[in-house]
């Protein structure tokens, strides 16, 4: 499916879910993304790791409410349990089932996104592996000059906000350099359309949420 | 007609600030190769980034001055009618990609020009190969080293059609044989396909062969050299065969390899390598780019993982306690940057004090002697992060000497430096080191200068680690 349209379908999907109501329906789109993500080859290993980091928070509403929970405290407790593992599934379909490039380069041609963003969005997101390095190495730097680091040391901020600084404008110098300009029309070659079959999928989805919104399940 | 023709220019960074380019008239002819040389900081840098166009849009006021490029004048150019005229290639050359292959950044690059979408491969393809890289299309470019990344970027300014090119600084962290390599690619395109190059360079070597023409850049302006033998003279006699001896039986190690693995990603850099870092010596470190050099300093440090085993003073060094084995070996980063925890100059410098294993030697005469030596002592109030790259260099080298740990490894610093300061600080690095009975593991490209001031050279080579006595690096020219 055309990455920006499911990126809509899933920001609908969950935003419906927060008003809902019924544990069913939790299970039903728990389970119908869960099928998704088998049928889309995403490795057991992820699907796996889903279900297992979940088990906290999942438990810990669970008891929660169970124990502390005003009314139909049951209810409650199951409703906001099922409701986290629909939402990790729904997220799981954005992360694992389509890169960032796709994404980025869809919400450009489809959603008519300014490049400036999408580019911008794009290179930041490259830099990641040099931020973990990077903040291991400021660490080490520092111990090396006789001063310990931490969390909550004003140095690591400050270097961090610099080095920010120089990578965003180091970022820009080298775009530039290549020719980017936000004004000028670019071509285009990887190309994103949204298949006809995209809509009538979409629209089936979306009626079919309204049912389980709608039929009072428990 | 005129490449490029600049008339009068001046350029400041601050409104308030000291001028760095001034009254400055700069002329290229088409289809030329053209070295510019000065000494470090001294403004090359900022008059390239002129010309292409990325300053005063990034940084900085034009006060005064006219360019033009191919007879156009520039003043209503867009960044993008820059590159498709100039291309320009940074002094780092991780700095010049966003994307994350070589293959999506010329798609990124060829995209940004309107290139039709079929014509796209071809000229990829094209451009790959008249630089003889091919392979690389569908490289990640964090497994590239710094020549190959230099190699690719020139592919690049193929596909952009620009006829201009500059490069800055661009064998300051590239060892000789890509050095070499790249020289003669780059006169291939001068003579083959017209480019017209401009190259700056604080170190001359093997330029004497293939420029048209030399310029001096100093005290902000451009002056061409009339009689270039006579400068090329004074750089090549720097130049010559290293001698060292090998480490005899008596001396005393200070850290021991042994069967040390070294990998980055799938590439296996270093095989097994058993060998001592003899205490109280001066160490140079040889082999070509990416050959794991820095990765191993990354791997005496803690900061990149092996196998086999390291040991300081004869114990292993994972069962160190962090902090402590941090003041026992430290390491002098690539990037000077990294080592700055304080604002200005003098709060570094009492940073350091504070720590040092020697305070005894370091008496404020003593720090003042050497700041002058070291042309830093009228800086002393200034932000660190806004002094020149060599200023920057010798101030972290300064700083790390006075911490005076055991070992120090020191990873390219002499990079941007030129000539005289590399002398200044190779000096300094000396004193205080026998003084201090202090180790010093040195990488460096750059060896002019470097006679007399090394015990033993190491060199990494075929992913094995050995001591060496002769070291040849007059080859290039």
């Amino acid at each position: 499916m055309n990455p920006s349209l499911k990126l809509g379908l899933v920001l609908i999907i969950s935003f419906e879910l927060a008003f809902m109501q019924s544990v069913i329906a939790n299970l039903i789109v728990a389970g119908l993304g869960l099928i998704y993500l088998i049928l889309k080859r995403v490795s057991p290993k992820k699907i796996l790791w889903m279900l297992v980091v979940s088990i906290i928070p999942v438990f810990g509403t669970w008891f929660s409410f169970y124990t502390h929970g005003a009314g139909d405290a049951m209810h409650s407790a199951w409703l906001l349990s099922t409701r986290i593992y629909a939402y990790i599934f729904l997220g799981g379909i954005l992360s694992y089932t389509g890169t960032v490039d796709e994404l980025l380069g869809s919400l450009e041609q489809n959603c008519h996104l300014p490049s400036k963003f999408v580019y911008g969005t794009l290179g930041a997101f490259n830099f990641a592996p040099r931020v973990v390095l990077t903040v291991k190495q400021m660490k080490t730097a520092a111990m090396m000059r006789g001063e310990a680091l931490h969390v909550w040391s004003p140095e690591i901020f400050f270097k961090s906000i610099l080095i920010s600084l120089r990578w965003s404008d180091n970022l820009s110098q080298a775009m530039v350099s290549h020719g980017f300009n936000e004004t000028t029309t670019r071509t285009h070659y990887d190309t994103f359309a949204i298949p006809w079959w995209n809509w009538p999928v979409a629209g089936i989805c979306l009626v079919g949420l309204q049912f389980l919104a709608f039929s009072g399940l428990f | 007609m005129d490449k490029l023709v600049i008339n009068d220019l001046t350029f400041r960074y601050k409104n308030s600030g000291p001028d760095i380019i001034q009254n400055l008239d700069f002329t290229l002819q088409p289809g030329t190769f053209n070295v510019l040389y000065g000494p470090s900081g001294c403004g090359k840098s900022t008059l390239m980034k002129i010309i292409a166009g990325l300053y005063p849009e990034f940084s900085g006021h034009v006060t005064s001055g006219k360019m033009y490029i191919d007879s156009e004048d520039v003043d209503n150019w867009s960044t993008q009618d820059f590159s498709k005229h100039v291309a320009f290639l940074f002094q780092n050359p991780n700095d010049q990609f966003s994307m994350t292959t070589v293959k999506r950044e010329f798609i990124f690059t060829l995209e940004n020009l309107g290139m039709p979408v079929e014509e796209i491969e071809a000229t990829i393809d094209r451009s790959l190969k008249r630089v003889g890289i091919l392979g690389f299309k569908d490289r990640q470019l964090d497994t590239l080293s710094g020549g190959e990344l230099q190699k690719v970027s020139l592919a690049i300014t193929l596909a952009m059609d620009s006829d201009l090119i500059m490069l800055d600084e661009p064998f300051a962290c590239i060892d000789i044989k890509s050095r070499k390599q790249l020289l003669e690619l780059l006169k291939d395109l001068q003579e083959n396909d017209h480019k017209t190059i401009l190259v700056t360079d604080h170190d001359l070597m093997g330029y004497q062969e293939i420029v048209d023409a030399l310029y001096h850049f100093n005290k902000g302006q451009v002056r061409p050299v009339l009689d270039p033998e006579k400068v090329f003279a004074t750089y090549q006699k720097e130049n010559r065969q290293l001698l060292f001896e090998k480490p005899g039986n008596g001396v005393e190690s200070i850290i021991d390899l042994h069967e040390l693995n070294l990998q980055n990603g799938t590439k296996s850099l270093i095989n097994s390598a058993s060998v001592d870092v003899f205490k109280g010596k001066m160490i140079l470190l040889t082999g070509e780019n990416g050959t794991g050099k820095s990765t191993l300093f990354s791997a005496l440090t803690r900061l990149h993982n092996y196998h086999g085993s390291i040991k300081y003073l004869k114990k292993d060094i994972l069962k160190y306690n962090q902090r402590k084995y941090a003041r026992y070996v430290g390491l002098i980063f690539q990037d000077s940057q990294m080592q700055y925890l304080k604002l200005t100059v003098e709060d570094e410098i009492k940073l350091s004090l504070k720590h040092t294993n020697y305070p005894d030697f370091w008496t404020d005469e003593t720090i003042e002697d050497y700041l002058k030596q070291l042309n830093l002592d009228q800086l002393k109030d200034h932000v660190v992060y806004q002094l020149s790259g060599g200023q920057k260099k010798k101030l972290q080298i300064f700083e790390m000497l006075i911490l005076g740990d055991p070992v120090l490894l020191m990873d390219e610093p002499l990079a941007g430096l030129d000539l005289h300061s590399t002398k200044t600080v190779m000096k300094l690095i000396k004193e205080v080191a026998s003084e201090q009975e202090l180790t010093v593991l040195m990488i460096s490209h750059q060896l002019g200068g470097l006679q007399d001031f090394f015990d033993y050279h190491l060199q990494l080579k075929d992913q094995c680690l050995t001591y060496t006595e002769v070291l040849n690096y007059e080859s290039i020219s």
